[in-house]
């Protein structure tokens, strides 16, 4: 009995495992898929149009102007009231002027600015819902008002929705709220779209619209930035350790100091690449991607140094040995029979560095992000901060002003980052696999 | 073991010419002694390796025969706690001596493995890799080495199409043949071979005996083997050691017919080892 | 046995061996210089290291000049952007020890029950589906996690957090109870013989189950129970750390286990003693010094975390009241240094910006001691030849 119980236990440890992996990456993967492919309304269409000159201009021009029709009534409507308004007394006005204009304001979120109304400054403003999904939140704002119901002391507050057509019962305006409910689908026109776009297209009016293009660009230059520092540094650290060095102290001493560094608080790599490489030695005048990618590299460093260890060391010395008869040098045959044998475990460990450094994001906070910036030129990099994947989740996530209008930007991000970070992780393993088998034979 | 004697080939007088240096001698030992950590491994052998002659060294295991043939061309030097003592000296030249360069003495030292060791790249690259570290670059002058090499290693028909091919795709036995043009595409004076077909099967085995009778008229061969038939089919002469002393050292004919020491015929009719 | 015959052969032997005076020199000082270039390479590591000590010290000193160690070590008071500012840092060093005493208790019995599951229970195959996936949850950056902790976590927590707080406790405490209750009733009834033996499992068996159930049910009701007012709180932090700490303790005690010889395992069984026994007294405890390393390293992946705790832990600089209500929120000394340098940063020199280096050296000491403490463990244990 005790040895089955044992052995449920554990087996319920790991299926644990895998349930935490499946929690953490379903609804991630759910919504993150709706920032690829979603219903986009005929608003989405005008701004691709507009903004990125894609689609057939005289079929979009033609839907949007069919579209205006069909909300003409609900301005009329809203005109109507607002003549009416004018024209009653002070009670009827201050009882509707506030909720009116409320009310103006919900339906410029949901269709954009009204016909014959000037332009808004912000790209936000100037069109409606390009969604379907946060249209309907938006129409659900419209017909109902939120109120805290706080009659029962002992809870908090419950939440009650209140048809706003009650507010204005009675009045010209009551009929708008039918309309809107009955025909939204006329006046948006959702339509299924795949925005494979969203990984290239720059972002406007910092995320509301566009793509993630300048993030994915800059997590790519501090990886790659950083695995060009780390790499060499790396292996050749990792060729001593193998090849060269004994049994000595300076030796154990090292591999303290390895073992060291990969213990240090991700943080702490942050302030140190600022205290360093920008307030003491100035790579570049404040942030700058050079800046993140220097700190990053010291970060991996010594995953690359230990893995790549371990596969110069899982190279047969025999191979060694043949090349030493025909009278190789050491580092002659470490460059040439080594190295290629270890190539592949190595690049292993390159890999998974890799992903590591596209993720972090705490040393990069000090040292290379912004939450908004353009693409970067390779030139850039010397001098420029740059938005990067990690910092710009953080950043969309608890920052940005309208944090709940932008989710789906920010779960598309989040599973850019994951299907990238998995992609080069499947990679190693597979590599590694097959490299374990060609060893056994 | 088995040890038939009477099926043993008397080596027969092979290769037409017996020039002056053939008889004289190439490597000579004397009191030289290899030490592992203060341990010897080999202790005050000499002896006298003669030229363009193949001459074998047997003894039961761990008796350090690998040891001495990789103080030859100087293995052992990787080997941490690795000592010498005494001269070992090659065409009169200590061999030990702070003046030697090891790059150029293994150039002319080739060795091969008791376990096929090709490295893992294209057949071609394995041969070329000699040439081309003692710098050879020109294209053509490579695929000349490479074919000569491998026609002396008896390996060029079966592998001319597909030089490009990995080597680790060959057989166990071909990949011994390649390492054999591997070694002598660096034109070495001295091929030493450390139980050479042990890993192998009889019909490979063959041929790297055929392929030995085939060198020695081309290069000193030291060959370390624990089958005594293979000794006495392929070696001039034959080296016995035992516990790492030299028990016996003479010609081959005579080592297995007619040997001095008691412990010699007792190792080789098989009374111990 | 005649000398060596000089031939010419053997003289242009002798001529190729040899290395002129110079070339020697040139190959030795060649060696010499090859050497010193990859020792200096290779010593990268040790001079970040030294560098990253110097340069936060450096920075970290001036604070102690200005304000001195007490207030930040003794009060709670943290208002570091006051006109009159404030540097009580000990509720946030109490929220990291906190967060980390949270993750700890999830992740370690989790991650060594699954590392005994994967080195000595599951067959071969099933290892070779699970071991990806620990790599996979090792590999998904943090702030994936403290997304998920923020977005997804936090308000399914605020808005079923009794009913998900009981639903969790069930499926972490029901097993252990049900695992305690074998190992005790077996304990018990180790010494009697036949009959007796039987009865005494029995009786132990239905009197420790009972009671443990009658804790389970209590612990039920009281969860059920609570209402959770933000779902940005240590417990929340808590819980994605101790997910995030699980890979390094299940692979370091793993290697632990697995390097425990086979020959121990068969001598335990050959005395007849079955799986579980074998487990727990003899293979767990001459792995034990490695699953302590795995369990430091465990921690010391958990309190130098960043991002989750910026994003999920509320960021209140305060003790919880009682100290162990996991369910308020609080703040850590790296999502103090990650939030607070945002501001600090043009204010280079101040007061408020060296507490941050105070903190990060604090972070480092502790990394540091605990890397140190679980190397000299596992070497102390390679010696012992148990690692
Ligand atoms: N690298 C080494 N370190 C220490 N001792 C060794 C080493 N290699 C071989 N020896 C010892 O030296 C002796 C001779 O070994 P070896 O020359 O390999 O024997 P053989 O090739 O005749 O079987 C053996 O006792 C062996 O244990
Ligand atoms: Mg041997």
């Amino acid at each position: 009995m005790l040895d089955g119980s044992f052995s449920t236990v554990g087996v319920i440890a790991i299926v644990l495992m895998f349930i935490s992996l499946v929690i953490l990456l379903g609804p991630i993967f759910a919504r993150g898929f709706g920032a690829f492919v979603f219903k986009g309304t005929v608003e989405y269409r005008k701004l691709m149009l507009d903004k990125f000159g894609r689609g057939d201009r005289e079929r979009i021009i033609a839907e949007v102007a069919g579209a205006a029709k069909t909300r003409e009534p609900v301005y009329e409507l809203m005109e109507q009231f607002r003549v009416e308004l004018k024209e009653k007394d002070y009670d009827y006005r201050s009882r509707y002027g506030q909720p009116f204009k409320e009310l103006e304001e919900l339906v410029e979120d949901l269709f954009g600015p009204a016909p014959g109304s000037s332009m808004p400054v912000l790209v936000r403003g100037q069109y409606g819902q390009t969604r379907w999904d946060r249209a309907n939140v938006k129409l659900g704002n419209i017909l109902f008002i939120e109120e805290y119901d706080y009659s029962d002391s002992s809870k908090m507050g419950e939440l009650v929705l209140v048809p706003r057509a009650d507010l204005f019962a009675g009045t010209s305006l009551e009929p708008l709220f039918r309309l809107l409910e009955s025909d939204i689908e006329k006046m948006m026109r959702p339509r299924t779209t795949v925005y494979w776009r969203f990984l290239f297209d720059g972002s406007y009016d910092s995320h509301f619209f566009g793509g993630i293009w300048p993030e994915l660009l800059g997590t790519f230059y501090l990886a790659i930035g950083a695995m060009l520092f780390a790499v060499p540094l790396g292996v050749i650290t990792a060729i001593y350790l193998a090849e060269y060095a004994g049994d000595s102290r300076f030796v154990s001493l090292l591999r303290t100091c390895i073992s060291s560094l990969a213990g240090v608080p991700s943080i702490v790599f942050g302030l140190f690449g600022l205290a360093f490489f920008i307030n003491a030695i100035h790579v570049s005048p404040s942030k700058s991607v050079l800046a993140g990618s220097f700190t990053l590299a010291l970060l991996v460093l010594p995953t690359v140094i230990r893995a790549s260890e371990e596969a110069i060391k899982a190279v047969p010395r025999s191979y060694k040995e043949g090349a030493m008869s025909l009278g190789a040098g050491k580092w002659r045959t470490v460059v040439t029979v080594i190295l290629p044998a270890a190539l592949p475990g190595i690049l292993t460990s390159i890999i998974i560095s890799l992903g590591r450094a596209a993720g972090e994001t705490a040393p990069i906070i000090f040292t290379a992000a912004v939450s908004v910036g353009k693409p970067l030129a390779l030139w850039e990099t010397m001098s420029q901060p740059t938005p990067a994947l990690p910092w710009n989740i953080y950043n969309l996530a608890t920052e940005h002003e309208a944090v709940d209008e932008i989710r789906h930007v920010q779960y598309g991000m989040v599973v850019t980052l994951i299907v990238l970070v998995l992609l080069l992780n499947i990679t190693a393993i597979v590599l590694r696999a097959r490299i374990s088998k060609k060893l056994r034979g | 073991m088995n040890n038939d004697i009477g099926e043993l080939r008397k080596p027969e007088i092979r290769g037409p010419d017996r020039s002056p240096d053939r008889t004289g001698s190439i490597i000579t030992a004397k009191d030289f002694s290899v030490y592992y950590w203060k341990k010897a491994a080999v202790s005050e052998v000499s002896f006298d390796i003669p030229a363009r002659q193949v001459t074998a060294i047997i003894g039961p295991s761990g008796c350090g025969k690998s040891t001495f043939l990789r103080a030859i061309n100087r293995m052992n030097d990787l080997i941490p706690g690795c000592t010498t003592s005494g001269l070992l000296s090659l065409g009169g030249q200590d061999l030990y001596s702070s003046k030697v360069d090891v790059v150029s003495l293994r150039k002319m030292v080739g060795m091969v493995f008791q376990k096929p060791n090709p490295f893992p790249k294209s057949i071609f690259d394995n041969v070329a890799y000699g040439p081309r570290i003692h710098g050879a670059r020109d294209r053509g002058a490579l695929s000349n080495i490479v074919r000569r090499s491998l026609e002396r290693a008896a390996l060029w028909d079966e592998v001319k199409g597909r030089l490009s091919d990995n080597a680790l795709g060959l057989s166990g036995g071909q990949q011994q043949r390649l390492c054999i043009a591997r070694a002598i595409a660096v034109e070495p004076k001295i091929l030493l071979m450390d139980e050479p077909a042990s890993a192998l099967d009889p019909q490979s085995t063959s041929r790297i005996e055929d392929l030995i009778g085939e060198l020695r008229r081309e290069y000193t061969i030291v060959i370390v083997t624990h089958n005594m038939q293979q000794a006495a089919r392929v070696s001039d002469m034959t080296a016995f050691f035992y516990e790492g002393d030299l028990i016996e050292f003479g010609e081959t004919t005579q080592i297995f017919t007619n040997p001095t020491e008691k412990r010699t015929e007792d190792y080789i009719t098989g009374r111990f080892g | 046995m005649p000398d060596v015959i000089k031939t010419a052969d053997s003289e242009r032997l002798r001529d190729g061996l040899l290395m002129s005076k110079g070339a020697l020199r040139m190959q030795s000082v060649g060696a010499l210089a090859g050497r010193s270039i990859l020792i200096a390479i290779a010593s990268s590591s040790l001079i970040a290291i030294l560098f990253i000590f110097y340069f936060i010290i450096r920075d970290a000193l001036p604070f102690f000049q200005i304000e001195g160690i007490r207030e930040f070590l003794t009060s709670t008071r943290w208002y570091p952007s006051r006109e009159e500012a404030e540097f009580g840092a000990l509720a946030i060093f109490f929220g990291s020890a906190l967060v980390t005493l949270g993750a700890v208790v999830v992740a370690v019995p989790m991650g060594v029950l699954a590392a005994l599951c994967l080195s000595d229970i599951l067959p071969f195959s099933i290892r070779q589906v699970v071991k990806p996936v620990i790599e996979m949850l090792a590999a998904i950056p943090s702030v994936v996690y403290g997304f998920f902790a923020l977005v997804v976590f936090a308000p399914l927590m605020q808005e079923r957090g009794g009913s998900m707080l009981a639903a969790g406790a069930w499926i972490i405490f029901a097993p252990l109870a049900v695992l305690a209750t074998a190992v005790l009733s077996d304990l018990l009834s180790s010494r009697l013989d036949g009959k007796a033996r039987l009865v005494s499992q029995i009786v132990s068996v239905a009197l420790v189950g009972g009671l443990f159930l009658a804790g389970l049910l209590r612990m039920h009701g009281f969860l059920v129970g609570l209402t959770i007012v933000s779902g940005t709180n240590a417990l929340n932090v808590s819980i994605i750390l101790g997910i995030m700490a699980l890979p390094t303790i299940v692979s370091v005690s793993e290697d632990a286990l697995n390097a425990v010889g086979r020959d121990l395992r068969e001598g335990s069984y050959a005395l007849g003693a079955t799986r579980a026994e074998t487990l727990l007294r003899v293979v767990v405890p001459a792995a034990r010094s490695g699953i302590m390393a795995a369990v430091i390293l465990g921690v010391m992946r958990a309190i130098g975390e960043t991002m989750v705790v910026w994003m999920a832990s509320g960021n209140a600089a305060r003790i919880p009241g009682p100290w162990f209500n996991f369910l308020e929120p609080i703040r850590t000394l790296t999502a103090t240094i990650a939030g607070d340098m945002g501001e600090a940063d043009h204010v280079t020199g101040s007061a408020r910006y060296h507490v941050l280096f105070v903190m990060a050296l604090c972070l480092l000491m502790f990394a540091f001691i605990s890397n140190l403490a679980s190397e000299i463990i596992l070497r102390r244990a390679r010696k012992r030849g148990s690692v």
